[in-house]
């Protein structure tokens, strides 16, 4: 396809980019400008529109941003930069098979397309401690994603992704929920959707759709915000009918706490916090967590510099085009998370913790960084009890 | 037989050895065996065996040197903890991880090496196809 090709022109007009004014927010506040690429939104904008012919550089640019939203939050003009990325990737991949860089190696975005398949029973459940309460004919399902998955592939970084899984459960057992976990839910397909896989990204959203109608799946809840965004936003554009209720971990505990008579034990450690792309910019959510956090004597919550709508990305998205310039969005990040003082860098996405810990871990690095990465749910988890004198409700 | 695939990962020096060794002496392996030739096992990561089964292998034998052979050094042990981790993800995705091994061989171990492909793909034919049932059109 052309770059001038109507199916172009359509995106250009849909994504707003012809109300570009070329002021150059966008590139002023990206973070991969900020680490030293010369990346412009504005100029991708402006390349697309009037010199459709420079293929490399549009094509380049595409697939190199990471989706981030952060000129998005600025653009005067309301671009919508980061749909105007999707829908791209989408034309590109179905065009001509492009798929970006993808980090390592494309294992992820293979086992996301492996589980395609119709076919396919997954036994993914062994994680399940004997201590989480779980019930299958329950109409909330806890949706543990790729938790399982990343556990193994990223075991030598050393990042426990299936602790925030177990701690979910523990959350919603203390608040007196009792979740089924599906055997055989597939990958959320968050990463496929934004790698322009869009084909795969319906597939597995239909076979969710249909186990959860078969499961007897009312509610779906997610402590990530990806698939909280994948599932909610984007998987009833694909599988018409669906009535399926989406809700995020952390709005539920919120909303449960609300209602008094829990409290939590005292953690007096200084914390600082990193909002999720998927969770703020495109979900909205800067207070929720931080409101629960103050709900925690004794933490000291720091702000870094750059927090709420101004958050920089934990490095990459959707495991595409990790490179130097990836890691220093990274190291800038953790000097910023340094400079606040905190021992801990608490955030609320899987995948920001395996990018954070990832940085962190850094071998080639000489200096330690003094600071260790936690999910926001483990920490409610593990400090959340009934105040004194109260007694959970029993049905 | 003929319905499944197997793909052998082979390190360029002695399984790949025992390989040539039993091409020269005319003995045969299965039909629907290949092999994929690379200079150390120690090269491949989790992705490359993962996309095999992506694209239609019902299973994968990763052919490794003994860990003291390893020209280079640490290549067998990267291999192994490779394919710990594979295998562990084939059984979450209900692919089975029988159906990803690994093998070591001494560069003098032709018999042995023919022996033990043999017996793979009698195994994985006994399992049958991969139920991640690719999309890619499988070869006769």
């Amino acid at each position: 396809m052309e770059l001038n090709a109507p199916e172009i022109k359509r995106i250009i007009k849909d994504c707003s980019l012809y109300l570009c004014q070329e002021c150059g927010k966008c590139s002023a506040s990206c973070p991969r400008f900020l680490s030293g690429r010369e990346y412009s939104p504005r100029l991708l904008a402006q390349k697309l529109i009037s010199q459709p012919g420079d293929r490399a550089y549009i094509e380049t640019a595409i697939w190199e941003c990471l989706s981030c939203g952060r000129c998005e939050e600025r653009c005067p003009s309301n671009v919508q930069f980061t749909r105007f990325i999707r829908e791209m990737r989408a034309i590109l991949a179905a065009d001509q098979g492009l798929m970006g860089h993808q980090a390592h190696d494309g294992a992820l975005h293979s086992w996301m397309r492996i589980m395609t398949a119709p076919e396919l029973r997954q036994d993914r459940l062994d994680w399940l401690t004997p201590d989480l309460k779980t019930d299958a004919t329950s109409e909330v399902a806890f949706f543990s994603g790729c938790a399982p998955y990343f556990d193994v592939f990223f075991a030598g970084l050393r990042v426990d992704t299936l602790r925030t899984a177990r701690d979910s459960i523990r959350l919603l057992n203390f608040l007196e929920i009792t979740p089924q976990v599906l055997a055989n839910e597939r990958c959320c397909g968050h990463d496929l959707l934004w790698s322009g896989d869009v084909e795969n990204f319906a597939a597995l959203a239909r076979l969710n759709h249909q186990e959860f109608r078969d499961r007897g799946v009312k509610e779906i809840v997610t402590a990530c915000p990806e698939c909280f965004q994948a599932l909610g936003a984007h998987l009833s554009r694909v599988a018409p009918g669906s009535d399926l209720k989406v809700t995020f971990l952390l709005d539920l505990v919120e909303r449960e706490v609300k209602k008094g008579g829990v409290s939590f034990r005292p953690f007096p450690r200084r914390v600082t916090y990193q909002d999720p792309c998927r969770l703020g910019r495109m979900s909205g959510r800067y207070q929720g967590p931080r409101d629960l956090m103050a709900l925690i004597p004794g933490l000291d919550l720091q702000e870094m510099a750059n927090h709420r709508q101004g958050s920089i990305c934990c490095g990459n998205s959707a495991f595409l085009g990790c490179d130097a310039y990836s890691k220093r969005v990274q190291v800038e990040r953790l000097q910023q998370a340094r400079e606040t003082g905190a021992e801990l860098i608490v955030t609320a996405c899987p995948k920001c913790l395996i990018h954070t810990t990832c940085a962190l871990r850094d071998p080639v690095r000489g200096e330690p960084w003094n600071l260790e990465p936690v999910g926001l749910v483990s920490l409610l988890a593990e400090h959340i009890q009934w105040s004194p004198g109260e007694t959970p409700l029993r049905d | 037989m003929a319905d499944v695939n197997i793909l052998g990962i082979a390190c360029n020096w002695s399984p790949y050895c025992c390989y040539n060794a039993a091409g020269q002496a005319g003995l045969a392996l299965p039909a629907n065996f290949r092999l994929l030739r690379v200079m150390c096992i120690g090269r491949i990561n989790q992705a490359l065996i993962l996309r095999a089964f992506e694209h239609g292998a019902d299973g994968v034998i990763v052919l490794e040197c003994e860990d003291a052979d390893c020209r280079y050094g640490p290549g067998p042990e990267v291999g192994h903890t490779n394919v710990a981790r594979v295998r562990q993800l084939l059984r979450y995705l209900g692919i089975g991880q029988e159906r990803l091994v690994e093998r070591t061989f001494q560069a003098d171990q032709r018999d042995a090496f023919v022996a033990v492909i043999h017996d793979f793909a009698a195994r994985i034919a006994d399992l049958g196809p991969n139920p991640a049932n690719p999309r890619q059109e499988r070869v006769a």
